[in-house]
C-alpha cells in the first residue's frame, strides 16, 4: 500500500499539503518543548540539559518501530522508501561543521526558524549565517565538488553492513537509546546549571 | 525517571517482537508480465538527457553509463565515463555484479532506444533494480544537448531555461553550441569547464531537524 505518494494513492500535491500540515505541527511541538531556546540545544553538549537528545532519539526509535511494524503488516514497502545516499567524506565533514554550529549557535536549522518565529534575535542571526553558508557552498561548488561526491556508498543500511536482520538491529538500537537516556539523566544531575 | 521507565516498559517488548518475527518478504522478486507492461506504459525506465548531462558535468558518482552497442561503435564514440556492455554479452557472468546491484544507477544507452530498452527489459525481468534507459538515445542526445535549437521567441520561459541549460551542458560536454557534431568526434573541444548553472534537480524531500 504505502508509501502513499510513490504508489500514487495520493497525488504529489496532496503529499506536499500533508507535509505542510505535519510541518506546522512539528514546528509547534518544537516551540512548545522549549527548543527555540539556544541554551537548551547547547545544553546537550555541556550535559546540563539533554531534553533534545531524548526527544529526537525517542522520535527516531518510535518511527523506526512504526515503519517495521507497518512493513510486517504489509502496509508499507520499505524498499520504496527513499533513503538518503551516503557520501562518506561529505557526511563526516558536514557532520563536524553541523555539530560545531550546534554548539556555537545553539540551534539546528529547524529550531532556528522556531526561534525566529517568536522573535529571537540570536535565531535570526543564525539564519543569516545559514544563508551565507548556502551561498558560499553554491558559488564555490566547482572547488569542492570532488570532495562533496567522494566515497559514494549507495544507500546502505547499518543492519545490512552488520549482517543482522532489521528487527534485531532495531532491538539493539532501542537498548542503546534507553541506556543513553539513563546516561543523559545521570549527566543532568552531575552537571546541573541554575537558571539558564 | 518515571517517563524513562514508562518508555522502557512500552518499547522493549515491541522491540523484542520485531526482533523475533521474520521480515515480511511477500513481495515477489521477479515481475509479472502485468507489472512489466505497467512499467513500460508509465515509462519509468527513462532518464531525460538533461538529467544525465547534469550528472556528467557534476561528476556525480551515483550513476554509471553503460553503452549497450557493439564494441566498434563504442570505440568510435561514447559518452564520458561510459563502459561498454554489448547487449549480446548482457548475460555474461562477468557483468552480473555490474547489473545486479543497489549502489549505482545504471543508465543504458544505444543509438536509438531500442537496444537499450532490450537490455533494460531483460535485466528488469531478471529482477535487477537500478537500471534505466537514456531517453531518446544518442541520436536525441546530439539534438538536445550538443546541438540545442533555440526555441521560438514566443515560447514560455521554461523552454528558454531548458535551452540555456542545454547550451551550457553542451559546451561542458564538448559540443560547440551551434556546431553540428554529426560525426560524433568531439575531441578538440575546449576542455575548460564553463560555469554551469544547472536547473535545480527535483529531489525527494529528506528529513532533518
Amino acid at each position: 500500500m504505502g508509501p502513499l505518494s510513490v504508489n500514487e494513492i495520493i497525488s504529489e500535491n496532496t503529499n506536499l499539503f500533508l507535509a505542510f500540515i505535519i510541518g506546522i505541527g512539528f514546528g509547534f511541538v518544537l516551540e512548545q518543548s522549549g527548543f527555540s531556546s539556544s541554551r537548551k540545544l547547547a545544553g546537550v553538549f555541556y550535559g546540563y540539559d539533554t531534553v533534545v537528545l531524548k526527544v529526537f532519539f525517542t522520535a527516531a526509535i518510535t518511527a523506526m518501530l512504526g515503519l517495521l511494524f507497518f512493513s510486517l503488516f504489509g502496509w508499507i514497502d520499505l524498499n520504496m522508501v527513499y533513503v538518503n545516499p551516503t557520501y562518506l567524506t561529505s557526511a563526516i565533514i558536514g557532520g563536524i561543521i553541523m555539530g560545531a554550529g550546534f554548539i556555537i549557535g545553539g540551534y539546528c536549522p529547524g529550531t532556528s526558524f522556531c526561534g525566529a518565529s517568536i522573535g529571537k534575535i540570536d535565531a535570526i542571526v543564525f539564519i543569516g549565517g545559514l544563508f551565507i553558508g548556502v551561498l558560499i557552498f553554491g558559488l564555490g561548488y566547482n572547488i569542492w565538488d570532488g570532495m562533496y561526491m567522494a566515497k559514494f556508498l549507495g544507500s546502505p543500511k547499518i543492519s545490512q553492513t552488520l549482517g543482522l536482520s532489521d528487527g534485531v538491529f532495531a532491538f539493539i538500537l532501542i537498548i542503546v537509546a534507553l541506556s543513553m537516556f539513563w546516561l543523559a539523566e545521570w549527566a543532568e544531575k552531575k552537571f546541573p546549571r541554575e537558571e539558564y | 525517571m518515571k517517563a524513562l521507565h514508562f518508555l522502557a516498559i512500552f518499547i522493549i517488548p515491541l522491540g523484542l517482537i520485531i526482533a523475533a518475527v521474520p521480515q515480511n518478504k511477500t513481495k515477489p522478486y521477479k515481475l509479472t508480465a502485468d507489472q512489466l507492461l505497467d512499467e513500460v506504459n508509465t515509462r519509468t525506465q527513462y532518464i531525460a538527457p538533461e538529467t544525465v548531462a547534469d550528472m556528467i558535468v557534476k561528476k556525480d558518482p551515483s550513476y554509471r553509463l553503460i553503452d549497450v552497442r557493439g564494441a566498434n561503435d563504442f570505440e568510435k564514440f561514447s559518452l564520458p565515463g561510459a563502459i561498454n556492455i554489448p547487449v549480446t554479452d548482457l548475460l555474461s557472468d562477468k557483468y552480473t555484479d555490474l547489473l545486479n546491484q543497489d549502489v549505482k544507477m545504471n543508465i543504458f544507452y544505444s543509438n536509438g532506444t531500442i537496444t537499450a530498452n532490450e537490455a533494460w527489459m531483460v535485466t528488469r525481468q531478471l529482477g535487477y533494480k537500478n537500471n534505466f534507459v537514456l531517453e531518446g538515445g544518442l541520436n536525441y542526445w546530439f539534438d538536445a544537448i550538443l546541438n540545442a535549437q533555440k526555441p521560438a521567441s514566443t515560447s514560455p520561459d521554461e523552454e528558454f531555461a531548458k535551452y540555456d541549460f542545454r547550451v551550457g551542458a553542451g559546451k561542458a560536454l564538448g559540443g560547440g553550441g551551434a556546431v553540428a557534431v554529426q560525426s560524433g568526434q568531439s575531441q578538440g573541444a575546449a576542455s575548460a569547464k564553463p560555469a554551469l548553472q544547472a536547473a535545480p534537480k527535483k529531489k525527494k524531500a529528506s528529513g532533518g531537524c
